[in-house]
């Protein structure tokens, strides 16, 4: 297909002329991993994000300008699941960057395995978010914390993360899902809940509803 | 270099201003260092963050993991496998055994109103010709046309393939029986083995099926109702999976909540004696249960 593609206004993504589809330029070429549209620009291959099933892309189709991911970053990747995500997260920091995937299902990790065998830059690791003293013997310091886990104590784990790997200056964004922490209340309350337990310990920069995408889903953006 | 910690990349040593790294391949050296205090660890974490490790980093993590996910596999992820397989197996045969039926139609309609049950049904349909059939249950005209013997070939064939998969069910009937007989004796006993096995697919294991509250396996597999009760004030469910217990079926129907209540309790202690390895008690548990609601 012969579309153009410009630089969209957040680092290291692009999108087409008309500014509907966002997509990342590939580190491998040729290849697909989640059946996403490829298209071939300026012998460039750019991989499509489906806003529907990332969070993080939501929040920039939400308006979202500053998601802190730059070339060379190390990202501490938690609910990693299938890969959907970090292989455009992988896409953004290129060959020089490094992300720690962490998610405790055995499931998801097999097929994240074969993701990280494809993609170097990505490093899966099978455990648990709530109990950080598992893998921190086999990690290193971070530039970015990405949290999308559904649990109760999200806020909290997000917190403690952020506290023991984050550098000072480095961006976290934590993808809220507020059925999961109490399926009854509004759910705006919610995330005004969790952005005051956030706010606590760091700086909140941005703060998006991903409504229509992701239903009762938020994206808190701080900074340390 | 002053500190020493352990970390996947080895014995890593870091100077007194926390600026230099190295790791040690010398194991006698670590051994004159201090260990890291604690409130140091997250700058020493922070240099290590360097292109130098990365390769390294992947690559030893990389094994960590793949032996943590063959480590992970276990009884239970056998018995979900199992139980799941059943459940679609049902609905397989279901699925085939209703097109049978239709295709037999054309042939000798007769013969589906008079026999009900879909296993006894193919078995026939394999084993006797259309005459014999008539005979047997005395049909003295059929609507179905005459086929010739190629179309009804293909027509047995199909129904060959129907009974394979439900001998192919009763051999992971069998293989669950076994399987749980072993990991867990308790729940087999009090629950059965289809809805223990349900059980323990959505409690995800064992281990976790012993550290839930009876209430919560009470409505395992009602979620869907009881998230609607908590956010529509809509009536509250009695019983998930558990509605399938012949004791719940058998209970009167003012006491079925009371026997779904009573039979979690009784289960929940199943799992944490099987957990825990206890002793056989889930014939005590069943026959007191028996006496209440039976």
């Amino acid at each position: 297909m012969s579309t153009k593609i410009k630089p969209h206004r957040v680092f290291g993504l692009y999108q087409d002329e008309r500014g509907r589809m966002l997509c990342t330029k590939s580190i491998l070429q040729g290849k697909t991993h989640f059946r996403e549209r490829t298209i071939r620009a300026q012998k460039e291959e750019y991989r499509e994000i489906d806003p529907t099933r990332s969070k993080l892309a939501a929040a920039v189709v939400k308006g979202a300008t500053n998601i802190g991911i730059r070339q060379g970053d190390v990202v501490l990747y938690l609910g990693a699941s299938h890969g959907y995500t970090i292989s455009f997260v992988s896409d953004m920091v290129g060959k020089e960057g490094l992300i720690f995937g962490i998610d405790p299902a055995p499931r998801v990790m097999r097929d994240l395995v074969f993701l990280a065998e494809e993609r170097k830059n990505i490093i899966p690791i099978l455990a648990d978010a709530n109990h950080p003293e598992e893998y921190e013997k086999r990690i290193c310091g971070a530039d970015i914390v990405y949290q999308d886990i559904a649990q109760r104590n999200q806020a909290e784990i997000f917190v403690e993360n952020c506290r023991l790997f984050l550098k000072k200056g480095g961006y976290g964004l934590l993808a809220v899902k507020a059925r999961s922490i109490d399926p009854k209340k509004k759910s705006k309350q919610i995330f005004e809940e969790v952005r005051k337990k956030v706010e606590a310990e760091l700086t909140v920069i941005d703060y998006r509803i991903l409504e229509p995408l992701e239903k009762d889903h938020c994206m808190i953006i701080v900074k340390k | 270099m002053k500190y020493v910690f352990l970390h996947l990349l080895g014995q890593v040593a870091v100077d007194e201003k926390m600026q230099e790294i190295k790791i040690l391949k010398d194991t006698k050296e670590a051994q004159r260092l201090i260990p890291l205090p604690t409130e140091k660890r997250q700058a020493a974490l922070f240099l290590l963050k360097d292109k130098r490790y990365y390769q390294e980093l992947s690559a030893r993590n990389l094994i960590l993991t793949k032996e943590a996910i063959r480590n992970a596999v276990n009884s239970d992820a056998l018995i979900i496998q199992s139980i799941s397989t059943i459940g679609e197996l049902d609905q397989i045969c279901n699925l085939l055994a209703k097109r049978l039926r239709e295709w037999c139609g054309l042939y000798l309609p007769e013969l589906s109103e008079k026999v009900t049950n879909h296993e006894r049904f193919v078995e026939l349909i394999i084993t006797k010709t259309r005459v014999e059939l008539q005979k047997e249950y005395a049909i003295t005209e059929t609507m179905g046309a005459d086929l010739e013997q190629h179309h009804v070939q293909e027509l047995v064939l199909l129904a060959k393939q129907i009974q394979q998969l439900y001998r192919l069910r009763q051999e992971q009937d069998r293989y669950l029986q076994k399987v749980m007989q072993e990991y867990c004796p308790n729940l087999l006993e009090l629950a059965g083995a289809t809805i223990g096995a349900r059980l323990l697919e959505l409690g995800k294991g064992l281990k976790r099926l012993a550290l839930l509250p009876a209430s919560t396996i009470q409505l395992l597999g009602a979620e869907k109702a009881l998230f609607r009760h908590i956010k529509t004030g809509a009536r509250v469910p009695k019983y998930g999976v558990l509605f399938q217990h012949p004791l719940i079926q058998g209970a009167a129907k003012d006491l079925k909540g009371k026997a779904a209540r009573q039979l979690a309790d009784k289960l929940s202690l199943c799992t944490r004696l099987d957990y825990f390895k206890g002793e056989l008690k889930a014939g005590e548990y069943k026959k007191e249960l028996e006496k209440r609601f039976g």
